[in-house]
């Protein structure tokens, strides 16, 4: 499952979900934005793995805000991912 | 403050990007000044952005036909098709401290120097957030910054020439079905210091080192020793390999 979008006045986000007993188990975040640190990106993917595919967008959204902690995402925020997650997992 | 200035040089693109780093762990250690540096990419390179998935960026068969090199970067950001004649590249690599602590107030400012190394040419450019600089509406400078302990890292590439059909035929449009369009809207959105006013590559080289080094004291330096080892190091265990470029 994967859906990718162009962030308004931002960067590409496209993120690739497969599932296992109606949660997602592996995720990949790949694009043109920035993040810094960098290796930050593997905490935002782990905060994917395991939920639920009809988690609503508010609470993936907060996930993601925790798994960014101090991080900084430049052209993409927590809520753009959050919501391409959920078009890539309910295609 | 006293500046490092690295003179223009060309190399592949993996020394390019392990230079980069050994550079940026040397100002960390304190063992070498912040450092300017400009260089060229010989052979011709991809290079892409730390995030992006090299599969879904480049044609690695066509790359691997006309002999171009494919890095993936330390930096975010997009794939850029580094031609060995078409462009200049420059690194900045300094404490963190030096620059504004807002990442976009940084590259405002880094990005500045390239405004300002355009302007000597006659030519009229504006920073354009996140990450470019455009002349006339049309992109003539991409850039890409990281952070990591306490070193500011930022490169990018000013296009002297651009022939954006070559660079087609090396990366992956999202849809094959729209290319054709994608490259005339390309052609559209992008522009070159030959397209604009004919400039040769070396008055371009002349004003970016003007432009970068204008009201801070500088010196002309090398690569130390210690910088050189480690970087032909980072090259040929990271850079090079299949594990770093399709991590993603």
């Amino acid at each position: 499952m994967m859906a990718q979008e162009k962030i308004s006045g931002g960067k590409l986000v496209c993120i690739e979900a497969h599932a296992a007993g109606g949660k997602a188990a592996r995720v990949k975040i790949t694009g043109d934005f920035f993040l810094h640190p960098e290796d930050r990106i593997s905490s935002l993917e782990a905060a994917l793995v395991g939920v639920p595919l009809d988690m609503g967008e508010g609470e993936l959204e907060t996930r993601l805000q925790d798994a960014l902690g101090d991080g900084i995402l430049i052209g993409a925020t927590c809520r753009d991912l959050a919501r391409i997650f959920c078009k890539a997992v309910k295609k | 403050m006293r500046w490092r200035v690295i003179d223009y040089a060309e190399n592949d693109a993996f020394m390019n990007m392990a230079i980069d780093e050994a550079v940026s762990e040397a100002v960390g250690a304190g063992a070498s000044q912040p450092t300017i540096r400009f260089y060229g990419w010989n052979p011709s390179a991809v290079s892409i952005g730390y995030f992006q998935s090299l599969d879904n960026e480049v044609d690695s068969a066509a790359c691997a036909r006309e002999g171009v090199d494919i890095v993936r970067r330390r930096t975010g950001g997009g794939a850029v098709y580094h031609d060995t004649l078409g462009e200049i590249t420059y690194s900045v690599i300094a404490s963190e401290g030096l620059f504004p602590k807002d990442i976009l107030a940084s590259y405002r400012e880094i990005c500045g120097w390239i405004v300002d190394s355009l302007a000597i040419l006659g030519l009229k450019a504006e920073f354009k957030p996140i990450n470019d600089i455009t002349l006339n509406g049309k992109k003539i400078s991409g850039n890409a910054q990281t952070r990591r302990g306490g070193v500011l890292l930022q490169h990018g590439t000013v296009l002297h020439s651009v022939d954006v059909d070559r660079m087609f035929s090396l990366l992956r449009v999202p849809d094959e079905k729209i290319k054709d369009k994608m490259i005339s809207s390309v052609k559209e959105r992008v522009t070159s210091v030959a397209q604009e006013n004919g400039e040769g590559r070396d008055s371009l080289y002349r004003s970016l080192v003007k432009g970068f080094t204008e009201g801070k004291t500088i010196e002309f330096g090398q690569l130390s020793k210690k910088e050189m080892s480690r970087a032909a190091w980072l090259s040929r265990t990271r850079y090079i390999t299949e594990e770093w470029n399709r991590m993603r």
